[in-house]
C-alpha cells in the first residue's frame, strides 16, 4: 500500500502491460484453435459437395399449340433458349423458352404422305439426326444454332441443313420399303454409320466413308433370324452396333473395319425383351431398357481366354412398365430411361445409381434430351407438351461407394479401387477411388516407421544413457540439425541419386543388411574376449569407437559379395528373378527409398522427443536402480525406458503425423503409381503428394477438385486423430509411469 | 594416473591393514570397510575428499555428521561407486571393503552394489507397484522363481516394517504411498538384495518426524544384521541410533570415535563447536 502510493505511476504501468499481454496472449490461443477450426470446416465445405444427390427442378412446362403429330427428336441449345420438335410428317419447330408459339419452322425434303417412322441421333457434339421413313428413305440433317451478337445481347437463331436423302436397298418384294427402326452415329472424322430394320424385319448396315467417300452396305438379315429386331444402337464413335432380338439374343458387331461387319459377341438376356437400347458416353457400356422394366448396364470384359464378352455390370430402379426410350448425357455416365407410362428416371451408370425420380405427367413422353451440357433435361408428352428440367448434378461420380469403395469401370476385369483422375480424352471417366491413396500414405509410413524408429530409438537410448557427454553434446544438435534439412532436397536426392544408387548396390544393400548384425556381433564378441584389464581402461560410452571399423568391415565384404551373391543366387540379375519367380516388377523408385528418404524426415523429431524424454528420467531412479546392482542396460530397459514410455509414445506418433503429411518426398521419391501392392519393390501415391500432383488438372469446383479437397481432409483427420492419440495416450502413460 | 595407481597398489601391498591410533575406539571390532588416504575430486579444481582414512565396523551403525558440503554424502557414495556417475570425477587412494580393493580392475560393479546397498535421501520408489519395486533388486540380479521372490518382497517387507501396513496392497503403485512409506519401501527394497553393508544418505531428511522415528526404529533393528553407515543432519539422530561417529569438515576427516565420546567428550574443538551448534 505504501509503494502503491509513493510510486503509483509505475504500478499502473505494470497493469497495463500485464492486461495487455495477457489480452494478447488470450487472443493468439483462442486464433489457434479458431484458425483450425475454420480449415477443417472449410475443407469441409469444399469437399461436402460430392455428397449432394441430384436435384431437378421444372423450369417451365407448356402446351406446343401445333398439331397432333407424334414427336421423334427434340432438342435444346447450350444456352437453353431454343428448343426444336421434330415430328412425323417431317416438320421441324423451333420454340423458344418462355414463348409458346414456335419462332420458325422447318421442314425435311418429303414427298406427298411419306412420314417419318423412326429417328436417331448421332452424334455428342451437335444436333445431327438421321430419320428412315415409310418409303425407305434415310434422310440425314442437322439442326444447327447460330448465335448473333449483332443486336442486344445474345440472338440464337437456328437452323435446319439437310445433309443427305438416301434410299435404303429395295427390299425384293412390291410392299413399299420401310426403315422401322434406325441407328445412327457420325464419328470425329465425319465417316458415318447406319443401322436399321426394313420392312421385312431384316437388319442393314451402311458405313459411309468420309475419307473415300465412299458406301459400304452390309446386309445382315441372317442374324435375327426367325426373330425380330428389338432395339438397336451405335457406338458414338461408331465402332460398335449392339442389336437386341425379341428372343432375347444380343449381339455385338464391330464397326470399324468399313469393308466388313464382325460379330464380336453374342449373348442370351433370358427374363424379357429388350426394348430400348443406347450405348452410353465412352462406347464401351450399354444401358438397356427390357419390357419387364428393368434396366441394366452391360459391357465387355476381357476373359481369361483374352476374348472380350458383354457382362451385366450394374441394375438399377426397375420402370413399372416397358422402357421405351434410352438417352444418354454428352458429358458423363448419366443416362435417362423413359417407359411408356411416361415415367422417367435419371441414372448414373458407373456407380449403378439412380439419381432422380421424374415427377409422373399426365400423358406418356414422346421423346426426352439432354441439354449439351447435361445442365438440364427436356421432355415432350404424347399431347406434345413440353417440360424443360433444370438439372444440378454437378458429381454424379462420386459417392460414398465410388469413393471408398470397389468400382467396376468400363474396361476393367472386375470391381477395383482405382485413381485415375485425367485421361485423354473428353469421354474419360474420372476414377476417383481414395483408397490407393490412403493405402499410399500408409505404406510410405510403415516403410518410413520401420526404418526410422528402431535407429532414432536405439540413438536415442544411447545418446540419453549411454553416450559421453562430450559425444551427445555433438550428436544431440546434429541430428536436430537433419530436422531442418529441407523434406525438397531430401527427396530430390532420394529420387534422383539414391535410388540409382540403390538400384545399382542392391544385393549389397541386402548382404548388409544381414552382415551388419552378424559383424556387429562378432565384434562384441570379440570385445568380451579381450582381458577385462584393458577393456576397462576405455572411458564408458566410448566403446561405440570400437565398433565403426567393424561396420566399416562389414559394409566394404557387403559391397565387395553384393555380385557374387547375385550370380549365385538369383542368376546374376536380381531384378529379372524378382519377375520371373515372384511376378514383381523392380522400380527404381520404390518403398525402399521411400523409407529410406521419409526416414530421414522422420528420425529427427523422434530422436529428439524420445531423447527428451529419456533424459528427464529422473536420475535418482536410475541412480536407485544401479544402486540395487542393475547394470547400465537393465537399468535402461526396466526403469528409464518405462519410465520414458509416454514421451516415447508421443515421438513416435508424431514422427507417424510427420510421415502422413510429408510431401516433397514421397512425391519425388516414388513413382507416384496410385497402386495397392505391399510390395517394398513398388512405388506409391500418397494423398499429400496426389494434391501437390492434381492441383493443376482440377478446374475449380470439378469433382477432382473437390476430391483433393476430401483429400486433404481427410490428411487433416489423419494427422488430428493421430495427435490427439498420442497426447491422451502419452498423458496416460506418463500418469502411470512418469509421476516424479 | 596409471603411474600413481601402480605405486598406490604397492603400497597397499606393503601397508597391512593395523588399525591405527585415531581408531583405538575400534580396538575389538570387525573392520568392513576401510580407506586410505582417499582424494575425491569432482573435476581437477573441486577436491571434495581430502586423505580420508575411516574405518567402519561390523554390525554397527557408523554416523557421518558435518556441515553442509563437508564430503559426507561424497564419502558415503565412494563406498559402492556411485561417484562414477559424475562425468570428470577422479579418485585417489584406496576403499577396501572385507579387504577387497573396490576401485581395482575387474569389479563388477553389479555385484558391489548389490552387496553395499544404499537408500537415498529422497525416496525414489520406482513407477511401479510395490511388490515389483521390491523384487527390483533380485531380479536384476537373475532370480526369476516366482515363490523366492514372493518370499524375499514379504521379508523384506517385514524387515522394513512396512509389511503390516500395506501387505494388501502389494500391487499398488508405490507412488500412492505417503512419503515415510515409500521411504521405508526404499529400505525394504534395498534389504531385499540381501546386502551386507546398507548406505544410507540423510534417509529421513524429507520426512516428518513420526516418519522419521519409524525409521529410525527400523535402522535400530537392522543393525542387528547389517552394517550400517548413515550420513545425517541430524545430530540428535546421530546421537539416538548411531555406534560410532565420524565428524567431517571440508572434506577431512576430523575426529572418529564412539558416538557417546563424540558428543559428550570430543578431542577437536572444532567437533565440540559443531555439536554445541555453535557453528553448523
Amino acid at each position: 500500500m505504501l509503494q502503491k502510493e509513493t510510486k503509483p505511476k509505475h504500478y499502473q504501468k505494470v497493469i497495463r502491460a500485464d492486461r495487455w499481454a495477457r489480452r494478447l496472449i488470450t487472443f493468439g490461443g483462442y486464433g489457434i484453435i479458431v484458425s483450425i477450426a475454420a480449415i477443417l470446416l472449410f475443407l469441409a465445405y469444399q469437399s461436402l459437395p460430392l455428397a449432394k444427390n441430384a436435384a431437378i427442378e421444372t423450369l417451365f412446362t407448356f402446351p406446343a399449340s401445333r398439331g397432333p403429330a407424334k414427336a421423334l427428336v427434340v432438342g435444346i441449345d447450350p444456352y437453353q433458349e431454343i428448343f426444336y420438335i421434330l415430328d412425323e410428317s417431317g416438320y421441324i419447330q423451333f420454340y423458344k423458352v418462355a414463348g409458346t408459339e414456335p419462332v420458325s419452322q422447318a421442314q425435311l425434303p418429303l414427298s406427298g404422305n411419306e412420314k417419318i417412322l423412326c429417328a436417331a441421333k448421332g452424334s455428342l457434339a451437335s444436333d445431327l439426326f438421321a430419320a428412315g421413313t415409310d418409303s425407305g428413305r434415310i434422310i440425314t440433317a442437322e439442326v444447327r444454332f447460330q448465335l448473333d451478337y449483332s443486336g442486344e445481347g445474345r440472338v440464337v437463331i437456328p437452323s435446319l441443313s439437310v445433309k443427305e436423302v438416301w434410299q435404303i436397298p429395295a427390299g425384293g418384294d412390291t410392299l413399299p420399303n420401310h426403315v422401322e427402326k434406325l441407328a445412327f452415329s457420325r464419328n470425329e472424322d465425319g465417316s458415318r454409320f447406319y443401322a436399321w430394320v426394313d420392312h421385312q424385319g431384316a437388319l442393314w448396315v451402311r458405313s459411309y466413308d468420309a475419307d473415300e467417300e465412299v458406301d459400304y452396305l452390309h446386309p445382315l438379315s441372317q442374324y435375327p433370324g426367325e426373330s425380330s429386331v428389338t432395339a438397336l444402337t451405335i457406338s458414338n464413335h461408331g465402332e460398335n452396333l449392339v442389336v437386341a432380338a425379341a428372343d432375347g439374343v444380343m449381339r455385338w458387331f464391330g464397326l470399324k473395319d468399313f469393308e466388313k461387319v464382325a460379330l464380336r459377341d453374342e449373348w442370351s438376356i433370358s427374363n424379357s425383351p429388350v426394348t430400348a437400347l443406347s450405348y452410353l458416353l465412352g462406347d464401351q457400356a450399354v444401358a438397356i431398357g427390357t419390357g419387364a422394366g428393368a434396366v441394366e448396364v452391360w459391357f465387355p470384359v476381357r476373359t481369361p481366354s483374352n476374348l472380350m464378352k458383354f457382362r451385366q455390370i450394374h441394375s438399377f430402379r426397375s420402370h413399372s412398365a416397358a422402357v421405351a426410350h434410352i438417352y444418354h448425357s454428352a458429358r458423363n455416365r448419366d443416362f435417362l430411361t423413359i417407359d411408356g407410362e411416361g415415367a422417367a428416371q435419371l441414372h448414373y451408370s458407373t456407380t449403378g445409381k439412380t439419381e432422380v425420380q421424374f415427377p409422373r405427367p399426365d400423358f406418356p413422353i414422346a421423346a426426352g434430351a439432354f441439354a449439351p451440357k447435361s445442365d438440364g433435361l427436356l421432355f415432350v408428352d404424347a399431347q406434345k407438351r413440353f417440360t424443360l428440367f433444370r438439372l444440378d448434378n454437378p458429381h454424379p461420380e462420386s459417392t460414398v461407394k465410388s469413393l471408398f469403395g470397389k468400382v467396376w469401370y468400363e474396361g476393367y476385369p472386375g470391381p477395383e479401387f482405382v485413381w485415375q483422375s485425367t485421361g485423354g480424352s473428353d469421354e474419360f471417366e474420372s476414377k476417383l477411388s481414395l483408397i490407393p491413396l490412403i493405402f499410399g500414405t500408409l505404406k510410405g509410413t510403415l516403410y518410413a516407421l520401420l526404418f526410422s524408429i528402431p535407429i532414432a530409438l536405439l540413438a536415442a537410448i544411447y545418446v540419453s544413457q549411454f553416450a559421453p557427454f562430450r559425444l551427445s553434446r555433438i550428436v544431440k544438435p546434429t541430428v536436430e540439425i537433419m530436422a531442418a534439412l529441407p523434406s525438397v532436397v531430401i527427396g530430390f536426392l532420394a529420387g534422383l541419386y539414391f535410388s540409382t544408387l540403390f538400384e545399382e548396390y542392391l544385393m549389397s544393400t541386402f548382404v548388409l543388411l544381414i552382415f551388419l548384425p552378424l559383424f556387429f556381433l562378432a565384434g562384441v564378441a570379440a570385445w568380451r574376449a579381450v582381458p577385462e584389464s584393458y577393456r576397462m581402461k576405455i572411458r564408458p560410452g566410448f566403446e561405440v569407437l570400437f565398433i565403426i571399423p567393424v561396420i566399416l568391415i562389414a559394409l566394404q565384404a557387403s559391397l565387395s559379395l553384393g555380385h557374387p551373391v547375385e550370380n549365385f543366387l538369383f542368376g546374376g540379375n536380381f531384378q529379372q528373378w524378382l519377375y520371373t519367380t515372384w511376378g514383381v516388377t523392380y522400380e527404381t523408385r520404390n518403398s525402399f527409398v521411400v523409407g529410406f528418404a521419409l526416414g530421414f524426415a522422420v528420425i529427427p523429431i523422434i530422436f529428439t522427443v524420445s531423447e527428451d524424454a529419456l533424459s528427464n528420467v529422473p536420475k535418482s531412479l536410475t541412480s536407485a536402480s544401479l544402486a540395487l546392482g542393475a547394470s547400465r542396460w537393465q537399468t535402461v530397459r526396466r526403469v528409464v525406458i518405462p519410465a520414458a514410455s509416454g514421451g516415447i509414445f508421443a515421438a513416435i506418433m508424431l514422427g507417424l503425423g510427420r510421415a502422413v503429411g510429408e510431401t516433397m518426398i514421397v512425391l519425388m521419391a516414388t513413382g507416384n503409381t496410385p497402386i495397392i501392392d505391399l510390395n517394398p519393390f513398388n512405388g506409391f501415391r500418397a494423398m499429400s503428394a496426389c494434391i501437390a500432383v492434381e492441383i493443376p488438372e482440377a478446374p475449380v469446383g470439378g469433382t477432382l477438385y473437390r476430391v483433393l479437397f476430401l483429400t486433404a481432409l481427410l490428411l487433416f483427420i489423419f494427422t488430428f486423430v493421430l495427435n490427439t492419440l498420442s497426447s491422451l495416450i502419452g498423458e496416460r502413460l506418463r500418469k502411470k509411469y512418469a509421476r516424479f | 594416473m596409471e603411474m600413481l595407481q601402480k605405486d598406490m597398489e604397492m603400497m597397499a601391498d606393503t601397508a597391512h591393514p593395523e588399525i591405527p591410533a585415531e581408531f583405538f575406539a575400534l580396538a575389538g571390532e570387525k573392520i568392513v570397510i576401510e580407506t586410505t588416504d582417499l582424494d575425491f575430486y569432482y573435476s581437477a579444481e573441486s577436491h571434495a575428499l581430502k586423505k580420508v582414512n575411516i574405518r567402519i565396523p561390523y554390525r554397527k551403525v557408523t554416523a557421518f555428521i558435518g556441515p553442509s558440503g563437508c564430503g559426507k554424502s561424497t564419502l558415503l557414495r565412494c563406498f559402492n561407486r556411485m561417484n562414477d556417475l559424475i562425468p570428470g570425477s577422479f579418485l585417489k587412494g584406496k576403499v577396501l571393503i572385507e579387504g577387497e580393493d573396490i576401485y581395482k580392475n575387474g569389479i563388477r560393479l553389479e555385484e558391489l552394489r548389490k552387496k553395499v546397498g544404499m537408500v537415498f535421501q529422497k525416496s525414489n520408489p520406482f513407477p511401479m507397484s510395490v511388490w515389483e519395486n521390491v523384487a527390483f533388486g533380485p531380479r536384476v540380479n537373475g532370480i526369476t522363481n516366482k515363490s523366492e521372490l514372493e518370499e524375499m518382497v514379504e521379508s523384506s517387507l517385514k524387515q522394513a516394517d512396512l509389511w503390516k501396513e500395506i501387505k494388501d496392497r502389494l500391487q499398488a503403485s508405490a507412488l500412492d504411498l505417503s512419503g515415510g512409506q515409500q521411504q521405508r519401501l526404499c529400505i525394504a527394497r534395498t534389504l531385499a538384495n540381501k546386502p551386507d553393508i546398507i548406505l544410507m544418505d540423510e534417509p529421513a531428511s524429507a520426512l516428518d518426524p513420526i516418519s522419521t522415528g519409524k525409521i529410525e526404529e527400523t535402522i535400530n533393528e537392522l543393525k542387528e544384521e547389517y552394517t550400517i553407515v548413515i550420513v545425517t543432519h541430524n545430530m540428535q539422530q546421530a546421537g539416538r541410533i548411531s555406534d560410532y561417529t565420524a565428524f567431517m569438515m571440508l572434506g577431512e576427516m576430523v575426529e572418529f570415535d564412539t558416538t557417546k565420546k563424540i558428543f559428550t567428550n570430543p578431542k577437536e574443538k572444532m567437533t565440540e563447536d559443531y555439536i554445541t551448534g555453535r557453528f553448523g
